[in-house]
């Protein structure tokens, strides 16, 4: 059997629009495909383990609650009471397998590469754009570079972070509302302008 | 701006030509004076008129200026109607703005901000607005007083719905819907902030500047296109400078804080729960059509940690005879057109005034040079310092206009009395103030009462909602010294709640005006019609006959009369009807308890909304997501039919050319699997992945059957119950190792299965080791199934992996695909030799592709959900029909399946007696006795011969599909006793579309019940 080809998510999803004034657009938005992602659930009692194994592994401090934490091109989103996601860019296939090797069995890990989809998103309106979907105050003073959030946007279930004081966002979201989403950002960002940049 | 340039001549009218008639087309304008820019003209129509005002007027400022003074009929009697207000409690001029899909109706002209090529049109008139044929309606006065309808037009009752009622509907109203779809965007958006400021008056705009100069995250919303309130409409000087000046300086400083935003149109119409306020913002409502990409208006929900209400007050009017006549304005709107506008609302104004403040409006029309006809105040002591100010305008005390003449084009003269006996005063225009009622709706949404204020004469706020507090004239401080006073504290105590210190800053001087006013609600002498709720045409005598028939409680005076019912809500108008009821109620004694009568309860929104900001970019198929499996794009291009399950898109049908119905391409499908082989997306059925060393006995707790002794690589079809004893859910567990099942649920029910396992695990037994997410998304999946799968499957992936040694019927796998990791599984749901193959959903549309191309070459097919429904009703498979939330294990014919030996959710309930009865329905399947004929879901089962009656009801018809393996129509259902009555003939009854079919009772497993298929 042949490979297959892959289709990323938000394939012929994104489309831009010119700022009705010229200039720049104030969203810049750019789909991730090649990210890996895998879900951590700590097993009853191996919190403080897996944070230790973690770490030896991967470098990565595990976060506590709604943060996020950084070591290289690997990213740790806290997701719930003892769940997290976790995040490679630009690695070795197999993310998930990894990671159940070196921390097991004080962890169980799922594979999610493919049941996310991430959009990163940056500009001068970000977080104007993200206001007309997420009720959550992503100002300054509230959000920043070591927040995440397991919430909604325009009724859609999405996991938002932020990378950067840019400021740049970026927001995961289940693969089969990848077209929905993209409706959605499409219309909101279409006042300042919409950019589509290249991963 | 100064003062000496506004006392210009008043411009005289069309004939009045010469050196005075400062601007062409606009005869009532000033030549000098106000916020507007005569160097610059918009053209406008109304009622086809083409017109032209100035940038900052208003529609109603624009009109007046042109002179107009009719701009509508009335509600109910079609009485003319002119411009009452300037502002958003107008409760006259409403009209209809824009055109074809844009035409937006009850606009108020007061609220529209005039732009060039506005096209506005009158309502609720026929012919035209100057003769209108219903106008006859206030000849029968008598017979359309409140609650008219429901005494005439109650015989026969038949008549109500289809005659009566559309008849009346079109004879009163307002505006009428464009009935086309809106061609603009609306939105929703969401704010944050440490203080909310609502208004931008004198105390919003202190308040502001102290909470903003305190360091907090601080919105000003202001529902007019430009700052300060009441300073733009006013001579007043702040820190010795006009206050519009003084209002342009703080803008100013605001608009360089970068924590502080300023929201101009948009009016906070709602308090709700924690600080949550509701506001909309009309983003391009005053361009003829917006700019591509931006919304028409936004909705925003703000989040407020503090917010100082300072929406200000609203000046009521007095009832007496003729008080809705085009030229009948409230004094405080009649110097805000003058002031703000430079407009004259009229030539030879009078003024009515049972305040101190309705003085300042014959001063500054005198000062403006308009000619005030003379100021008439029910008191009989007035200040000297008063009289001084209005320039030897006649004044009369102790007396009150009972009626105004005049006809459709206004007021004509007044009917005064005075000193007891009755005089006509000459005037065009008549300013009346009766008083000021704070705004105290914001304030009550929550549910607290207003408080009555004796020296206001109205109801002040009271308790407040969390976080809030009231800063002036909303507040009952009603001068501009205590308004700048009361902003600037409050705002400062709102920062401070909120951690911020506000640095000193010199507070703004103004003088103390005089504010003393008599309550004067209605002239009792008056002889002709006096309004009290001018939209709703509600008079004193309705409210005389609300009192009479003993509706006297304000909730009931109002939905008798339907006062403060309008789309203004009675801003102008339920103090006075209110206070009028208390009068009737005291009987005529000055002892009216007014704190004891009350108000009626506000609720948002407190000005109208367009339904269409609430729906935002959710309209028409974007009202809900959509959800679209990775094999999507490929389906599309096979040409499928697709249904909506839920929020997902599946492929229903493949049509080929030739097939001329459904039917045909179905049946098709269901042959080809049958006699070939086709393959299927299942990828929307949910998938749940679990993991822990007590994942085995946690399923044994949520299935009915035991799912622990598994071995690793097999699968097994489970059942789960509600904690009732009802069915949820079903669908496949299979083991992928020691402590690691995945789990599949219908489509339907994949979030709700999700939910169940983790209240079972949080709640109910936090004690095991298991671990469970979604990963529904992760995998797309795909069924291959007929005689010839395991030569496709062969192809894929070699002949030694699809063996039945190496995948036994029930058997699973992890392999690769390609370079593709993979699963294989060994289930069927057709009741054919079927496989499942899972591959990243990235993969989806490839495998897609590649399996289209495989089955191709054995004689098969894609097939949809449809013929996967026909072949699991041939095979008495149960689905979403049959897990309806009404049917038990046993019920579904699983009842065997239900472990004796261990405990699970819903084992207790689904023992109750009535659930094990054997009478109880239970699944079955029929088919005519005829075969050519056809079977419909939802028919009823009755036994041969009995009356079709609720009491004779045996069950009813669950699914029903063509088998064109059986060359007939089959179904499964839920009969009494059903399976001890195979062979039976009974009817299955369908009242609804006319059915009445005699069907075979059989076993529900129609093809192939030995499962020999399966294992192929």
């Amino acid at each position: 059997m042949a490979d297959l080809a892959p289709r990323a998510a938000f394939a012929g999803l994104l489309h831009a629009s010119a700022p009705p004034e010229g200039g720049i657009p104030g969203l810049v938005v750019s789909a991730r495909p090649e990210r890996q992602l895998a879900i951590a659930i700590a097993r009853k009692g191996k919190r403080a383990e897996l944070a230790q194994r973690l770490r030896q592994a991967t470098g990565l401090a595990l976060p506590e609650g709604p943060h996020r934490t950084t070591a290289g091109r690997m990213t740790a989103l806290g997701t719930g009471p003892r769940s997290w996601l976790v995040m490679e860019e630009g690695g070795e296939p197999g993310l998930a397998d990894r990671l159940a090797e070196a921390l097991s069995p004080l962890a169980a890990v799922s594979d999610q590469s493919d049941g996310y989809a991430v959009l990163r998103l940056t500009g001068a309106h970000v977080r104007d754009v993200l206001a007309k979907g997420i009720a959550l105050d992503l100002h300054p003073r509230a959000f920043g570079p070591g927040s995440a959030a397991v919430t909604n946007c325009a009724h859609l279930g999405v996991t938002l972070w932020q990378i950067d004081e840019a400021p740049t966002f970026e927001l995961a979201v289940f693969r089969s509302y990848a077209g929905s989403l993209a409706h959605w950002l499409g219309e909101s960002a279409a006042e300042f302008g919409l950019g589509v940049a290249a991963e | 701006m100064s003062h000496a340039s506004q006392a210009a001549p008043l411009a005289r009218d069309a004939d009045g030509a010469g050196e005075s008639r400062p601007r062409a087309g606009q005869p009532a304008r000033l030549a000098s004076g106000g916020l507007v820019d005569r160097t610059s003209t918009l053209h406008f129509t109304f009622d086809g008129r083409s017109l032209a005002g100035h940038p900052g007027d208003t529609l109603a400022s624009a009109l007046i200026a042109n002179g107009v003074r009719l701009v509508g009929r009335s509600f109910k009697y079609h009485r003319p109607r002119g411009i009452f207000t300037a502002g958003p409690e107008e409760p006259n001029a409403l009209v209809e703005i824009g055109t074809g899909a844009r035409r937006t109706p009850n606009t108020k002209a007061t609220t529209v901000e005039l732009f060039d090529g506005l096209q506005a049109v009158s309502q609720n008139r026929w012919p035209s607005l100057r003769v209108d044929a219903l106008a006859i309606n206030q000849l029968g006065g008598p017979f359309l007083a409140a609650g008219f309808y429901y005494k005439t037009f109650m015989w026969p009752a038949a008549f109500w719905e289809k005659v009566y009622e559309p008849l009346i509907r079109r004879a009163a109203g307002l505006g009428g819907a464009s009935g086309l779809p809106d061609p603009d965007l609306y939105e929703k958006s969401h704010a944050f902030c440490d203080v909310l400021v609502i208004g931008s008056g004198p105390a919003g705009l202190a308040a502001a500047l102290a909470a903003g100069r305190a360091g907090a995250r601080v919105i000003l919303c202001e529902d007019d296109f430009a700052l300060g309130g009441k300073l733009l409409a006013e001579r007043r000087e702040i820190d010795g400078r006009p206050g519009a000046h003084w209002a342009r300086a703080a803008e100013a400083e605001l608009a360089a804080m970068p924590e502080v935003t300023i929201l101009r149109r948009c009016q906070v119409f709602g308090t709700y729960d924690d600080g949550v306020y509701g506001a909309l913002e009309r983003v391009a409502d005053h361009v003829a059509a917006p700019r591509p990409g931006q919304p028409r208006q936004r909705l925003w929900r703000i989040v407020a940690r503090a917010c100082v209400n300072a929406m200000g007050a609203v000046e009521r009017s007095i009832a007496f005879g003729g008080n809705d006549r085009p030229g009948v304005m409230t004094a405080s709107a009649v110097r805000t057109y003058v002031n703000r506008f430079g407009v004259a609302p009229g030539r030879a104004v009078a003024v009515f005034t049972a305040t101190d403040d309705g003085w300042r409006t014959a001063a500054d029309l005198a000062a403006a040079g308009i000619g005030v006809a003379a100021v008439i105040d029910p008191r009989s002591g007035v200040a000297p310092a008063l009289r001084a100010s209005v320039g030897g305008a006649r004044v009369l005390t102790g007396a009150r206009v009972c009626d105004v003449r005049g006809g459709a084009d206004g007021v004509r003269a007044l009917e005064i009395l005075h000193d007891g006996r009755r005089e006509r005063i000459v005037a065009d225009t008549l300013a009346v103030s009766g008083g000021w009622n704070p705004q105290v709706a914001l304030a009550t949404h929550k549910g607290a009462k207003p408080r009555w204020s004796e020296a206001l004469q109205s109801f002040v706020p009271d308790a407040m909602p969390q976080g809030m507090r009231v800063a002036g004239a909303a507040n009952g401080e009603m001068t501009l010294a205590a308004c700048l006073a009361a902003g600037a504290a409050r705002g400062e105590e709102a920062a401070a709640a909120c951690g911020f210190t506000a640095a000193p800053a010199p507070a703004p001087r103004a003088d103390d005006e005089p504010c003393g006013l008599v309550a004067l609600w209605h002239v009792a002498e008056s002889r002709s019609k006096a309004f009290v709720d001018l939209q709703n045409d509600v008079t004193a005598a309705d409210v005389d006959l609300a009192h009479r028939e003993g509706f006297r409680s304000v909730e009931h005076l109002k939905r008798y009369t339907t006062l403060g019912m309008a789309t203004d809500q009675g801003k102008t108008s339920n103090v006075l009807g209110h206070a009028m009821m208390a009068a009737l109620t005291a009987g005529g004694t000055d002892t009216v308890d007014m704190g004891r009568v009350g108000t009626t309860m506000a609720r948002p929104p407190h000005l109208p909304v367009a339904i269409g900001a609430f729906a935002g970019h959710h309209r028409g198929k974007h009202f809900k997501p959509t959800r679209l499996s990775a094999a999507q794009v490929w389906a599309e291009g096979a040409g499928a039919t697709f249904v909506e399950t839920g929020l997902w898109l599946r492929a229903q049908w493949y049509p080929r050319p030739g097939e001329t119905d459904w039917l045909a391409s179905v049946s098709r499908e269901v042959r080809t699997v049958r006699e070939a082989v086709g393959f299927c997306d299942v990828s929307t059925l949910g998938k749940i992945d679990i993991q822990g060393a007590d994942a085995g006995a946690f399923l044994d707790r949520v299935y009915v059957n035991t799912v622990s002794t598994l071995p690793v690589g097999k699968a097994r079809y489970g059942l789960m119950l509600r904690e009732d004893g009802f069915a949820l859910d079903d669908g496949t567990t299979a083991r992928l190792g020691p402590e690691h099942y995945l789990m599949s649920t219908t489509t339907a029910n994949a979030a709700r299965v999700m939910q169940h396992l983790e209240f079972c695990h949080q709640v109910l037994w936090p004690d095991l080791d298991v671990a469970m997410v979604s990963v529904t998304e992760q995998w797309s999946q795909f069924s291959v199934a007929g005689p010839r799968a395991r030569d496709v499957m062969a192809r894929l992936f070699g002949a030694s992996d699809v063996s039945d040694a190496s995948l036994p019927y029930m058997g699973c796998r992890a392999t690769r695909l390609g370079g593709a990791p993979a699963r294989v599984f060994r289930l069927s749901f057709s009741g054919e030799l079927a496989y499942e193959i899972a591959v990243p959903a990235r993969f989806g549309a490839a495998l897609a592709e590649a399996l289209a191309e495989a089955v191709a070459a054995h004689g098969g097919c894609p097939y949809g959900t449809e013929a996967l429904g026909v072949m699991r009703i041939e095979k008495g498979h149960v689905a979403g029909n049959e897990l309806n939330g009404q049917t038990t294990g046993r019920d579904l014919g699983l009842g065997r399946m239900m472990s004796k030996k261990k405990d699970y959710v819903g084992r207790v309930m689904a023992e109750r007696p009535a659930l094990v009865a054997p009478e109880r329905p239970s699944l079955v399947g029929v088919r005519p006795v005829d075969p050519s004929q056809r079977l419909r879901a939802g028919s009823h089962f009755l036994r041969l011969g009995a009356e079709a009656s609720v009491g004779n009801d045996e069950g009813y018809l669950t699914s029903v599909a063509f088998s064109p393996s059986l060359g007939g129509w089959i179904g499964l259902g839920f009969l009494a006793s059903g399976p001890d009555r195979l062979g039976e003939r009974i009817r299955a009854y369908d009242p609804v579309r006319g059915g009445d079919v005699v069907v075979e009772v059989v076993s529900p497993v129609f093809i192939d019940p030995e499962g020999s298929r399966l294992h192929g």
